[in-house]
């Protein structure tokens, strides 16, 4: 079946025609370029919104408390509900298996001061497993520790744009700071490379903060990670049910997200995955179409190859041509054909995206790229195609009667 | 080697049909050199379409070489042409981007002889006709005459029972139509079968018998003395 002669006379059709083998081949290799372009760059999309969010841990959830908006069980709407210690302790006794780290959030502000440099700064008064659930790098010192939230010690870990606004040169680790005039011993410094703005914050134990401000337990945010082994519909259900049973415990209305909210960031990457999925199979729809107008394109070159070649073929039918060694002959070159030009637009857009792919690194759109899965699909289309494309032909080409080429007119 | 009793073809021209060969009853024996003439329209083409398998009669008996010829599909009607006939056409009909020796091979193709035998082959055919130092030669390189001894050569190499020539002089002068006569002569020599179509009468006596067309019926059939081509090459 793949003897030389073949190949002979597929390469003797070709370089007899090589403008219009070329024009035709062209379109294929530019719909399968399009095709592996589109795919990479919905790739590069969901990379970006990908990267964006693997800033914090990407199985984390917050639970916030707000004021209700529905009246329920009794109470009226515009009820302030309050989170506190104990509902940490009644998380971790609740839902032993599907907490990783969890860690509350108080938020204050303070006007901090060393020497004679100050400055206004957020703090967040968390637990130690916050660094986990927050992903917090610490490049000099240490993070809170057990002991400081026993303790309640007057400890900070600062940013890295805090510690250059306070301490310009100087290293601050050991030093003491001043927040609403109260002494803290710097521990550590930490750096955020995704978000400037975080690096302007200072974290604490929340149980220093808790006795300082008020002496109390509140909390504003409970912030947790959940077992990282869960996939996302395991994820949504735990979140579900999470907040199913705050709600209850705090009397709050099922569909009330204003007195209890319970964020999952599983819902934003199924959103996102949703979309890059739905992008994805708008993508193979266009690409496809583009390269059944190359198809298309092969198919009536054949056509007309078939056309002049038809006393060739009547000759060879004369000869002792069966039917079928007709089609092979139609049908190979058409493959050859199309399989050729898709590859040569397969190689200049995977060694495009290459070159270029990794230097693009943007907010929403970072290392357009193409998986094998792709490479080997577009592969078995590109011959699927040429096998279509020669199908109409070359049945067209058996069925040339060998008489024309005895009649000389 | 050829048998036909009654052959009978009409050809449909919309509402009315065409009766172009109207019972044809004629017999070839092994080694015979026959002429088919006739004027345009007398239906000796139609007769050797059908002698070729290149078409379909609409009643009578043909058979070939003891083999009853009837309804063949495509495919088996190509094994047949390619294992019992050669032809030699008019304009030659070599493929043109292939090499004289290329072209000498195809019908060997097309029996599935390998490669190299079928080579070899094609150019002792080549070498029959005084072609050796040409096999190398596109077509378009070719004279008509050494284009028509090509053909002859692809028509030899696949070793057919009987060789059919539709005007093999058609297109050539006639210093060149005696050589390509003087060479079917002396392939006739050999034994083989042939029958040549034409309408030219110096052709026409070179063979060893003539059969005359009119109107779709033989009307003469007669055996001749051969004039021998050589003497004009």
């Amino acid at each position: 079946m793949f003897d030389r002669d073949i190949w002979q006379e597929i390469f003797h059709s070709i370089k007899n025609n090589k403008l219009r083998t070329f024009l035709t081949g062209f379109s294929v290799g530019w719909g399968i370029f399009i095709l592996v372009l589109l795919l990479a760059s919905v790739n590069g999309m969901q990379n970006g919104f990908t990267r964006q969010f693997s800033d914090d841990a990407t199985n984390s959830i917050f639970i916030r408390a707000g004021v209700t908006s529905v009246a329920y069980g009794g109470f009226e709407a515009g009820r302030r509900i309050q989170l506190r210690n104990s509902d940490i302790e009644y998380i971790k006794r609740s839902f032993p298996k599907d907490i990783e780290y969890i860690s509350p959030r108080i938020y204050s502000g303070v006007s901090a001061r060393y020497k004679s440099e100050t400055g206004s700064y957020n703090v967040q008064a968390v637990y130690p497993d916050h660094q986990m659930i927050e992903k917090t790098l610490v490049s000099k010192g240490r993070y809170i520790n057990e002991n400081d939230l026993r303790n309640a010690s007057k400890v900070a870990v600062i940013g890295r744009k805090v510690a250059e606004d306070l301490f310009k040169k100087e290293d601050p680790v050991g030093k003491f700071v001043e927040f609403n005039g109260l002494p803290f011993r710097v521990i550590g410094v930490f750096t955020d490379d995704g978000d400037d703005n975080a690096e302007r914050g200072v974290y604490a134990p929340s149980s220093t903060f808790q006795l300082m401000y008020g002496q109390n337990d509140e909390i504003n945010q409970i912030a947790l990670t959940y077992n990282p082994n869960y996939d996302l519909t395991e994820a949504l259900e735990f979140s579900e049910r999470l907040e199913s049973v705050f709600k209850r415990k705090f009397k709050v209305a099922p569909q009330d997200q204003g007195g209890i909210r319970v964020f999952n960031y599983a819902e934003v990457f199924e959103n996102i995955s949703n979309f890059t999925g739905g992008l994805d199979f708008a993508v193979i729809i266009v690409g496809l179409l583009i390269l059944l107008a190359g198809i298309v394109g092969i198919g009536n070159i054949m056509v007309f190859i078939i056309k002049e070649r038809t006393k060739e073929i009547g000759v060879r039918k004369a000869l002792g041509a069966e039917p079928w060694q007709i089609i092979k002959l139609v049908l190979f070159e058409s493959v050859f054909i199309t399989a050729l030009s898709g590859f040569i637009g397969l190689a200049i857009a995977t060694g495009l995206l290459s070159l270029i792919g990794p230097n693009i690194q943007t907010d929403a759109f970072a290392n357009p790229s193409v998986g094998m899965s792709i490479v080997v699909t577009a592969t078995v289309i590109l011959v699927v195609a040429g096998v279509l494309a020669g199908l109409i032909p070359a049945m067209k080409a058996a069925k040339v009667r060998p008489i024309v080429a005895l009649s000389d007119k | 080697m050829i048998e036909i009793k009654d052959l009978h073809k009409s050809y449909k021209m919309g509402s009315n049909s065409l009766h172009v060969l109207k019972g044809i009853n004629f017999s070839v024996e092994e080694g015979e050199l026959v002429a088919i003439m006739g004027s345009s329209g007398s239906g000796k083409s139609t007769l050797l379409n059908i002698l070729g398998m290149l078409d379909n009669s609409d009643s009578g008996e043909y058979i070939l070489d003891g083999v009853p010829i009837k309804n063949l599909n495509e495919t088996k009607a190509a094994q047949y042409r390619n294992k019992f006939l050669g032809f030699v056409f008019q304009s030659f009909n070599l493929i043109n981007y292939k090499s004289a020796l290329e072209n000498v091979a195809l019908p060997l193709y097309y029996q599935k002889v390998g490669r190299k035998e079928r080579l070899e082959k094609s150019l002792k055919y080549l070498d029959q006709v005084g072609l050796k130092e040409w096999a190398e030669h596109l077509p378009s390189e070719l004279s008509g005459g050494q284009k028509q001894r090509v053909a002859i050569a692809r028509a030899m190499a696949a070793e057919p029972k009987v060789l059919l020539a539709d005007e093999p002089t058609g297109a050539l002068d006639s210093k060149t139509s005696y050589e390509v006569m003087d060479l079917i002569q002396k392939i006739n020599d050999q034994g083989n079968t042939i029958l040549i179509v034409t309408h030219e009468p110096d052709i026409a006596d070179m063979c060893k018998r003539i059969v005359h067309l009119k109107d779709g019926v033989i009307i003469e059939d007669k055996k001749i003395k051969q004039v021998r081509a050589e003497q004009y090459v």
